[in-house]
């Protein structure tokens, strides 16, 4: 960024540390009065060489690892790399694995949404909005816990299955939170539509074109409210998404309105998943028949190969370039994160808008420093 | 309809020379070896000729045994479901290749990690410069096989 500043311009720091931010980052601003004219984003406050502890551990550790890239989308995480070995290694998990993973990884959606639209809502100072997120997001949280045993960080998955069965009842205790979740959500959206500040503050704000969007290579929510059709559950499908009934939520405008809107649907679409996965879910063991492989797999040696997988994180597109060769630990690990380019792309979508806007489109992204520093 | 055996079509009748061990692993997947000459005009094509409008993921590999440093494209689409893996080799002790931030904007900071962790020269890119790392770490390349990590950064003195 050019530092020779004009008449009547500023430049201004944001961050490292700030409120509204969900991770440490450097936004650099050119103020020429209350418009931004320049910005940059300077990124690595935790890089955690995520990647090179990969190539040092051995494959069942590194699901613990995978965890920690971010921990709101621990399930999507365990996921692509426990997705990833299975193709090395030529295994496939049961249906029944196969079910429990889609539905714990659209509860993780649902709780890593809810979470996004809270923290955003704080942003605004629309702080009830906060308090009722947080309050359903606790009772999803319970749900993942009670299989899980973990809030967060669950390692949940393992190479050819789960780690543990659903317990007893847990269909119907499901059902019930998210019904009741369902309900809530309608009101909440409603107290969102007829908020006047809300809406002075999200209609037209911080606008991406479907043409911007695809050149800047955003994923996920914010690509879908601007028109979008692109979903790696439904353009590349993984695990039993096929079997599934689900539309890709998209919105028209690519306003900071319009991302809300998308999460919201999200949230509903998911809701309907578990239900119709819950239903179609069949008996049976939890890792294949004949193989090594179960809750406590020992050492092992994965063919060499390479693999790219992809799956659709809550954020959007998250995949992993895995290269075998042939000894107990990847010989290279790329994490290709879906928060990355969206954070790229926020220094041009905050170009021209008022600086009290920053922070209301930054937080609408759902950015987390954690995954892009990785 | 665009598929992996009608973009191979495209791409070995557009550059007959420059492609090498091409192999198709199924309708969706696409895996082949480009000249680094060549790759700018490869990414062009692909872009403006068969959809190709998402880089999805670009990094880079370290094979110490064989003296060379990969480059790997993940180019997917947002219009047909079609993963398109680009590799590009590099000698280790001068890896130096034609940058493609102008083809794809998002490459950009995809090439500044790939610099600071592999030390691989991206020529023409508009600001090549460490992203994640701290500045003392630049040329320590610690992505690479033979970084011994904190205190002895052996690599640095390799290169």
């Amino acid at each position: 960024m050019d530092t020779n500043i004009g008449p009547s311009e500023m430049l201004m720091h944001l961050g490292p540390q700030h409120a509204i931010q969900p991770g440490p980052y450097l936004l650099d601003l050119r103020l020429k009065g209350e418009s931004v004219v320049d910005a940059e984003l300077k990124m690595g406050y935790i890089h955690k060489g995520i990647e090179k502890i990969l190539e040092n551990k051995t494959y069942l550790q590194g699901i613990t690892i995978t965890d920690r890239i971010c921990y709101l989308a621990a399930m999507s995480n365990n996921e692509v790399f426990c997705g990833c070995v299975e193709r090395l290694v030529g295994i496939e998990p049961p249906e029944r694995s196969q079910y429990i993973r889609v539905i714990m990884e659209e509860l993780s959606r649902i709780q890593s949404h809810l979470l996004g639209l809270g923290e955003f809502s704080t942003d605004l100072g629309f702080v009830t909005m906060f308090l009722y997120m947080i309050r359903e997001r606790e009772e999803v949280l319970n749900l993942i816990d009670t299989v899980t045993g973990s809030r967060i960080t669950q390692t949940y998955l393992r190479f050819g299955g789960v780690r543990e069965d659903f317990p007893e009842g847990y269909e119907q205790k499901t059902m019930s939170v998210l019904n009741d979740l369902n309900k809530k959500l309608d009101q909440h959206e409603e107290l969102y539509n007829t908020d006047r500040i809300y809406r002075q503050r999200t209609v037209g704000v911080g606008t991406l074109t479907k043409e911007v969007a695809t050149e800047l290579g955003v994923a996920g929510p914010p690509l879908r409210a601007t028109g979008v059709k692109f979903d790696v559950r439904k353009d590349d499908p993984y695990l039993v998404y096929n079997d599934l009934d689900f539309k890709v939520c998209t919105q028209k405008n690519g306003d900071i309105f319009a991302r809300i809107k998308v999460r919201l649907d999200e949230v509903r679409e998911s809701i309907y998943m578990i239900e119709q996965a819950f239903d179609q879910m069949p008996q049976g063991p939890l890792f294949p028949e004949g193989t090594p492989y179960g809750r406590r797999t020992p050492v092992m040696r994965v063919p060499p190969g390479e693999v790219f997988y992809r799956v659709e994180d809550p954020r959007g597109e998250m995949g992993m370039y895995m290269i075998s060769d042939g000894s107990d630990t990847p010989y290279r690990v790329k994490i290709r994160g879906p928060v990355f380019p969206t954070m790229q792309a926020l220094p041009p979508l905050i170009l021209n808008t008022y600086i009290a806007d920053v922070a209301a489109i930054a937080a609408s992204m759902d950015g987390c420093t954690s995954e892009a520093d990785r | 309809m665009i598929d992996a055996d009608y973009i191979l079509s495209s791409l070995t009748k557009t550059f007959p020379n420059d492609l090498s061990e091409s192999k198709i692993e199924s309708d969706m997947r696409l895996t082949s070896y480009v000249e680094k000459d060549a790759i700018f005009n490869v990414c062009k094509h692909m872009l403006d000729n068969l959809e190709c409008n998402h880089l999805s993921c670009e990094c880079g590999v370290d094979y110490p045994d064989r003296n060379e440093l990969e480059v790997v494209y993940h180019i997917a689409s947002y219009e047909h479901p079609v993963v398109i893996t680009l590799k590009v080799k590099l000698p280790r002790d001068d890896p130096e290749i034609e940058s493609i931030v102008s083809v794809y904007w998002n490459a950009n900071w995809y090439e500044r990690e790939t610099y600071e962790l592999y030390g691989i020269m991206y020529k023409n890119h508009p600001d090549l410069k460490p992203l994640l790392l701290i500045d003392e770490m630049l040329g320590d390349w610690p992505l690479r096989k033979d970084y011994e990590g904190f205190p002895n950064k052996t690599s640095k003195n390799l290169v």
